[in-house]
């Protein structure tokens, strides 16, 4: 993680801050910082997104291509992600020094999307066996303010949320070859399902209190923190016989799920702060999940598929 | 195995004829079948050799096997560090490497990235347990060689490495020990076999439709203060069997860390025999330089040296 200088004096203040359940930005231990999102701003990607956390800016563009899929798994897509620490973010990222960092988020960020239950990759299927959608994460950080895995995570989300396939129609020629005719309309296209994506939550633990969302600063504190990947699902399946009713209930089973977890930052824990450390972890992702979906709802419908013509790229 | 390596056969004009081979989503579930399934958890360990001070050549060495899973870890004296740049923490700077011997593993593809990756786990692991306040500004570099790979590899590396720091005499907050527990259809596996764990990183053919949870979760404990050093989790699942899992595997730490506290004890009484033969040798090689000494007092200084001139064999010729 960047480095932040801080003197005993200065941790000291930030340790009896969150004591208080008052930090030094004013939050409570459950808060996050204000967030900026906004989406489909890159014109030469599928889909983009770029998140600014305070002082964390994430930028986020989604590739695509076609690729043949695993014979294993004949009827799911691919999914790659890089990360780029460029060395504008902090001066330590300069040659290969964030190439570490990088390492890890992307590792966080595969287990976490590895399970085809948090990501469906059947969406990403063109012809089962033979040809399917490969999509490339790229995610570049433009800036460094702590917490970087949640918030990767969710304009990582973002990003695949404003992805748009063009829509493919193949045709079979002669000895079962298939020949794969793109839609020249841009606006055909096919979306991502975003509903299971996992999120990242960083529980950090300070003194003896853990807390999500922390700041340079706030990490240089912590002597352990736990990263959580928490996927929303509702198991539709079980409430088969209650068709008429299933928004609603849906609404009221969609069940939080760990989809990877571990932890980083040198210290150890108890197994009971552990667990602790994991359920707040689960329920800050779900209140996560659903004000991101909100607002990418409510984003989508005020901007309409064709963005207004914007001057400038980082406002 | 499971694996799938497309074979290209290049022509001598330069087109390419791929080979598909064909497997199928349905090889996962013979190959599933094929598979021994436990028909009740139980929560113990491997059968596990483990010894240290192997290697003479370097200070802190271990060689574990963990059923099938053969592992060598070195652990050589910190040494000063060499990048300024990490000077500046509070901290020394712990290290982990992981090699894969040429034939530990089937698959040669994917070793330089698992590599990778199990050094990075590993050394997350075994941050905490290290005091690295007491070597500031030094790294300390820990190497691991697997030998063989049947599961459980990042558990028994840390095991593993766990003993070598000790017999390098490097000062550790206590005894770490690690175990690896995973659920697959509605199964819990405790220690996976490579077999069971490449089945999970295959395991996307599953049908989404019904609800399965599936993953692998890896604890490496340390007791005395039920301190957890490090916990990983994949796959998919719910809260409540990751505690259950959680559980199975500190059982396990718990019966691994009596058995690496007898292997340790064991080996300081050993060193301890080691020493007394040396000193004893000491003594005898002291006592009979003092029994000439005593002759040479005896006889005076000329007529000992005489006695002690040998003929030259090549002068008298």
């Amino acid at each position: 993680m960047a480095y932040v200088a801080l003197s005993e004096a200065e941790k000291t203040f930030i340790l009896h801050g969150v004591e208080e359940d008052f930090r030094c930005d004013g939050r409570s231990r459950r808060d996050y910082r204000p967030m900026e999102l906004e989406t489909g701003l890159v014109s030469n990607a599928s889909g983009s997104a770029r998140l600014r956390l305070a002082n964390t800016d994430i930028l986020v563009g989604v590739k695509t291509e076609i690729d043949v899929p695993n014979p294993l798994t004949p009827e799911f897509g691919k999914l790659e992600f890089f990360v780029d620490c460029s060395a504008n973010a902090t001066p330590e990222f300069e040659g290969r020094g964030g190439s570490d960092l990088a390492q890890e988020l992307i590792l966080s960020l595969q287990k976490a999307y590895e399970s085809s239950l948090a990501f469906d990759y059947r969406t990403l299927c063109l012809i089962p066996g033979q040809q399917c959608w490969k999509l490339y994460i790229d995610i570049l950080i433009l800036e460094c303010g702590g917490n970087l895995h949640d918030a990767v995570s969710l304009a990582a989300k973002a990003a695949l949320y404003n992805t748009k396939l063009p829509r493919v129609t193949a045709t079979l020629l002669d000895a079962g070859v298939t020949d794969l005719i793109i839609s020249d309309n841009p606006y055909d296209c096919t979306r991502v399902g975003i509903d299971a994506v996992p999120l990242l939550v960083t529980v950090c633990k300070i003194g003896d209190y853990c807390l999500v969302d922390p700041s340079a600063e706030e990490e240089v504190c912590s002597t352990v923190s736990m990263v959580v990947a928490v996927s929303m699902r509702n198991n539709t399946g079980r409430c088969g016989g209650y068709k008429m009713l299933r928004p609603f209930i849906t609404k009221f089973l969609s069940t939080a799920y760990l989809s990877g977890t571990h932890m980083t930052g040198g210290g150890s824990m108890h197994r009971e702060t552990m667990l602790n450390c994991i359920q707040l972890g689960l329920s800050i992702g779900e209140q996560l999940n659903s004000l991101l979906v909100k607002m990418l709802k409510a984003e989508e419908q005020r901007v309409g598929p064709k963005r207004p013509k914007t001057v400038g790229f980082l406002k | 195995m499971l694996r799938v390596a497309p074979i290209k056969n290049t022509l001598l004009d330069g087109a390419t004829i791929t080979e598909q081979l064909y497997t199928t989503p349905k090889d996962c579930e013979d190959f599933f079948e094929s598979l021994e399934k436990p028909t009740e958890v139980k929560a113990t360990p491997r059968s596990t050799f483990i010894r240290a001070g192997v290697l003479t050549t370097v200070l802190g060495s271990a060689y574990m096997e963990y059923g099938n899973t053969k592992v060598l870890a070195i652990v050589a004296p910190p040494r000063e560090l060499m990048r300024s740049s990490a000077r500046r923490m509070n901290m020394g700077v712990l290290n982990c490497y992981v090699n894969f011997a040429a034939f530990a593993s089937g698959e040669l593809e994917t070793v330089p990235e698992r590599e990778k990756h199990l050094g990075g786990m590993l050394t997350k692991a075994l941050e905490p347990l290290v005091c690295r306040n007491e070597f500031l500004n030094f790294q300390l570099d820990v190497r691991v060689l697997i030998l063989d790979d049947d599961g459980c590899l990042l558990s028994t590396a840390i095991n593993c490495c766990g003993v070598a720091l000790v017999e390098c005499g490097i000062s550790t907050y206590d005894i770490i020990t690690a175990s690896t527990a995973c659920i697959y259809k509605n199964l819990v596996f405790v220690n996976p076999s490579a077999k069971v764990e490449e089945l999970l990183g295959q395991h996307r053919g599953a049908d989404s439709a019904q609800m399965e949870e599936h993953g692998l979760l890896m604890n490496a404990s340390m007791d005395t203060f039920e301190q957890l050093a490090q916990c990983q989790q994949c796959g998919y699942m719910k809260p409540e069997t990751f505690v259950k899992l959680l559980d199975y595997t500190l059982e396990i730490n718990k019966s691994l860390r009596q058995l690496i506290r007898r292997v340790l004890t064991d080996r300081v009484k050993e060193q301890h025999v080691l020493d007394k033969k040396e000193q004893e040798a000491e003594r005898q090689e002291d006592e009979r330089l003092a029994g000439i000494i005593a002759r040479l007092k005896e006889q005076g200084l000329h007529e000992f040296i005489q006695s002690n001139i040998k003929e030259d064999p090549y002068t008298k010729k």
